[in-house]
């Protein structure tokens, strides 16, 4: 049965009508029409769908609804956002602004088919959060070793990712 | 500043041009507007195709100078809309950040054709820019009152005698009535060919237009981005995924029990707890839908729990299947390359032979994103489908039939999505004959998600082999001669699940198989056998393991048995690999690229296995292993360093060297980003990747079963690109997957002594080797 939820996503509140065990990656993506995350395996051993839960990356495709209930919802969209107000940009200067994950991902020319890696940003997001300039084997141990799974590329884009990771942690250190 | 001096005078095209304001061209403005949607070129006719030898159809210029260009190849993830845009900006002297692309659309881009064509598909698009650069000098010399020969370009600006005009200006308003010469056909269904369709390989612009030398090239060349990756960073890129019409429907599709199963009884849908939910059937073709997609999921769990299928137990298991393949009846070879009566003869003849055997597992693309189509049926019998295949108009044709309308009613759009490494280049697999069918039995839009337990169980597998090689000695050590067999079911399958399950109409799976190596050791003769067979369980209701080619297709599998041979030999010879390679032959690019890599690798020249060589201890022993390929005009080296702990089996490779040389090369970061991509997903299949199945289905469905490479696993890679003016263009991404194995399994012979001759190499299968 469908319950009235309050949601706060990308720095927004939210209401939706949905169930409240249904998974949060459904509502973002087909109540919020926020489509950065992505269904994957549907059972957190890839990371295609990884959104930030007050900061802590989350697997969405098990996630449900009713647990992000009071708190900050982070997707790709909102990344954005985050770094403006850190940096304390005036809404003019953060509408133009990208997160430096994202310029990063750009710049080191990263994504393929691209579809792991709105997960695999978020994971970026919350490692530079803890350590802001971490080693390659860092990088490998944080994007392989952290539960509940690995963030998988089929592309292979795991080099380059961690050229990226590097780049974006450089440009938030400066 | 480019200057062009080619004159319009020479072509046998000619350029006309009227002015009407805004001409319609079949319903659409060539010039200076852009309407998505409404392009159709012979209305009458064919309202879903455009006409290719129509200029309109492929590209437009805007009065403000930017520039759309069409083609019905696709972005794969390999960087080809970079590509493109750059071969059309070098010929047209623009920038390419002003040409947008239109992709894989088949009522809004004229040449179709495969994703594995970008070679064809660069050349279709590079030739029509050739034709319209040398249209509008035409006109800018009419315009400007000077010759063609002294005008320039910049930037889409002509100059000359003082005064210039931009493109746009000289096309505002204007029809420029060009045709474009080509040749082929579109795709049509043909239930007795080879693969359904008459043709995978759409059109081909032809002719000679004048085009810019290699040495003038401004963009070629030049690291320029993929137009796509901004938005996929930022989550603005619409994917297959996302696609949502007013009334659609969500779908969970149920699947037979076994991969033979046939339905017995349904279950019941609880209309209290799912009010919205309903049972989709045909035949075995079993879905619940509703407007929301949770409660299709939610219910479909429920429904699946009670519905019943028929026992079934037709495959040998994959502990079995070289046993199984050992066993079936090969006949003839489906192809054979080579000089059989001297080979042979060679062999029987020679001092010394070798010979070995090598096998592999079935491996399966496994994307991140699961197979997801939305499909439109309407009661006047016409089509829309909106899916992420690598062939467009393949897909519509096998449509087409599946639905019984003719392929005019069927139009197919293009969206990005996770990446297919080939499983629907020929115009199957996927969700979309699911979408289809439910989409027509319902009256309404359906979007089709697969699960990826769904997608791992019953979409199409590149599939398990094995290959017996031999090669003769002669008294110097060099191989003079080398026969090898190859056995496998084929990989040519790509009809859709939905058509099967339901039992409508898809073309017949037509077992052979292919040579696909390129020869380049012309110092030995080779004598190269493949034999096919029918999909392992092929009879059953759903096709069986229904095979289908993947990155580097029947080449990756072929080269790692005759890589791995030539890796042996060098052995048995006491030869350093690298130098071995180079004795056996007379290319010059081979050569080349063969000492620049090894170079970069720190290569030390000697024989295998490495002195220190052990196969026992719980310490690590080192070793490096080298391999080549030619494919697609591009020569490919991989040299893999690993460290073998023999006590567990334990395969860490410590860095892997990659090179290529694929003539010039159009886009060093983006052939970068491929070459390191590959060897991962190479690694990938060398160190862990098996489909396993029991007697019923397909057991290895989700990742900890399938297990792929982690970011953890992945080495130091370092490449090394060699560029040259004077050889064309080769292609830049396929063979780095499949250089891989062959140099990981040399590497570990060399570290330990023992040839692996199977992948993947699991800690478990290297623990057995080294023990045996």
């Amino acid at each position: 049965m469908a319950s009235e939820l309050t949601l706060s996503v990308n720095g927004a509140k939210r209401q939706v009508s949905v169930a409240p065990e249904t998974p949060l990656l459904f509502v973002l993506r087909n109540e919020l029409k926020l489509t950065g995350p992505h269904l994957g395996c549907g059972m957190a051993q890839c990371g295609a769908c990884a959104v930030l839960l007050d900061g802590e990356e989350v697997r969405t495709c098990i996630t449900p609804v009713s647990f992000a209930v009071g708190k900050q919802v982070t997707t790709i969209e909102g990344l954005p956002a985050v770094w403006a107000e850190k940096k304390g940009l005036r809404a003019a200067d953060a509408a133009k602004t990208l997160h430096p994950i994202q310029q990063a991902w750009i710049d080191e020319q990263v994504p393929q088919c691209g579809y792991c890696q709105s997960g695999m940003m978020i994971a970026a997001a919350q490692l530079l959060a803890k350590n802001p300039n971490p080693t390659v084997a860092q990088i490998k141990d944080a994007f392989t070793n952290t539960p509940p799974s690995p963030h998988l590329c089929r592309c292979g884009t795991y080099a380059a990712i961690i050229d990226a990771v590097q780049r974006a942690a450089k440009a938030m250190r400066a | 500043m480019t200057v062009k001096t080619e004159t319009a005078n020479d072509s046998p095209i000619t350029a006309t041009i009227t002015r009407r304001g805004f001409v319609k061209i079949g319903g659409a403005l060539f010039v200076s507007l852009y309407i998505p949607g409404t392009f159709a070129a012979k209305a009458a006719e064919s309202p879903t195709s455009l006409d290719p030898t129509l200029l309109a159809s492929w590209l437009e210029i805007r009065s403000d100078n930017t520039i759309v260009m069409r083609t019905g190849r696709t972005e794969t993830g390999t960087g080809m809309s970079a590509y493109y845009a750059q071969a059309i900006a070098e010929e047209l002297d623009v920038r390419p950040e002003t040409i947008s692309l239109i992709l894989g659309d088949t009522d809004r881009t004229p040449d179709g054709g495969f994703s594995a064509g970008f070679l064809t598909g660069m050349s279709n698009v590079r030739k029509v820019a050739a034709y319209t650069h040398q249209a509008l000098m035409g006109l800018a010399a009419t315009q400007l009152g000077v010759p063609v020969s002294g005008l320039s370009v910049t930037d889409g600006i002509v100059s000359g005698g003082g005064k210039n005009i931009s493109y746009g200006k000289l096309v505002e308003g204007q029809h420029l009535d060009l045709k474009i010469p080509v040749e082929g056909t579109q795709a049509t269904p043909d239930p007795s060919g080879w693969v359904g369709m008459t043709s995978l390989d759409g059109f081909t612009v032809t002719g000679d237009p004048p085009m810019k030398p290699v040495r003038e090239f401004k963009v070629m060349g030049t690291s320029y981005p993929v137009p796509s990756i901004t938005d996929k960073v930022t989550g603005k890129t619409q994917w297959s995924s996302d696609v949502t019409l007013p009334g659609m429907l969500h779908a969970r599709m149920l699947r037979p029990a076994t991969l033979g199963s046939t339905l017995v009884s349904i279950g019941e849908v609880d209309k209290k707890q799912f009010p919205t939910a309903e049972v989709v059937q045909k035949g075995n073709l079993v879905a619940v839908a509703s407007p929301n997609e949770w409660e299709a999921i939610s219910a479909a769990r429920a429904v699946a729990a009670g519905t019943k299928w028929t026992d079934w137990a037709g495959l040998p298991g994959s502990e079995n299947l070289t046993k199984a393949l050992r066993e079936y009846n090969w006949g003839a070879p489906a192809e054979s390359k080579g000089k059989a009566n001297e080979v042979k003869a060679a062999l029987a003849s020679a001092g010394k032979t070798i010979s070995a055997t090598y096998e592999q597992p079935y491996v399966r693309h496994a994307p991140i994103g699961p197979f997801v189509a939305v499909a439109d049926v309407r009661s006047d019998g016409s089509a829309t489908v909106w899916t992420h295949s690598a062939q467009s108009q393949g897909l519509r044709a096998r449509i087409a039939f599946l639905l019984g309308v003719p392929v005019e009613k069927v139009v197919v759009r293009w969206l990005e999505h996770a990446g297919q490494y080939g499983r629907t280049t020929l115009g199957g697999d996927g969700a979309e004959g699911d979408a289809v069918i439910l989409s027509r039995l319902t009256g309404k839009p359906v979007r089709v998600q697969w699960t990826m337990q769904e997608d791992m169980a019953w979409s199409t597998v590149s599939p398990g082999w094995v290959s017996d090689v031999k090669a003769a000695f002669d008294a110097n050590g060099h191989l003079t001669a080398l026969h090898s067999a190859f056995y496998s079911p084929h990989m040519f399958d790509p009809r859709p699940l939905g058509a099967l399950l339901a039992g409508m109409p898809c073309a017949t799976s037509k077992p052979g198989n292919w040579i696909a190596t390129e020869w380049h050791y012309e110092k030995i003769q080779r004598l190269e056998e493949v034999y096919g067979m029918p999909n392992l369980a092929a009879e059953s209701a759903s096709g069986g393991l229904r095979g289908n080619i993947m990155r580097t297709p029947g080449q990756r599998q072929q080269n790692f048995a005759l890589e791995g041979l030539i890796n042996e030999a060098a052995a048995a010879a006491k030869a350093d690999p690298v130098q071995f390679r180079i004795d056996h032959t007379t290319d010059q690019r081979l050569i080349d690229i063969l000492n620049a890599t090894a170079k970069a690798a720190g290569w030390e020249t000697r024989p295998s296995p490495h002195r220190g060589a052990r196969k026992t201890g719980s310490a690590t022993v080192t070793g490096r292993g080298v391999c080549i390929m030619v494919r697609s005009n591009a020569y490919w080296v991989g040299i893999a360093e690993v460290a073998v702990t023999p006590a567990t089996g334990t395969v860490q490779v410590t860095k892997f060297t990659i090179g290529a040389e694929c003539g010039k090369v159009i886009n060093p970061r983006q052939l970068d980003r491929c070459m390191k991509s590959g060897v991962a997903m190479g690694l990938s299949e060398a160190l862990k990747e098996e489909v396993t199945f029991d007697k019923e289905k397909v057991t290895s469905t989700n990742w900890s079963r399938y297990k792929i490479l982690t970011m953890e696993e992945t080495p130091e890679i370092k490449v090394v690109q060699i560029s040259r003016d004077d050889k064309g263009f080769g292609g830049g991404s396929e063979a780095a997957n499949a250089i891989v194995p062959p140099a990981v399994a040399a590497a570990i012979f060399d570290a330990t002594g023992v040839q692996p001759r199977r992948i993947p190499l699991t800690p478990a299968y290297v623990t057995t080797l080294l023990k045996g």
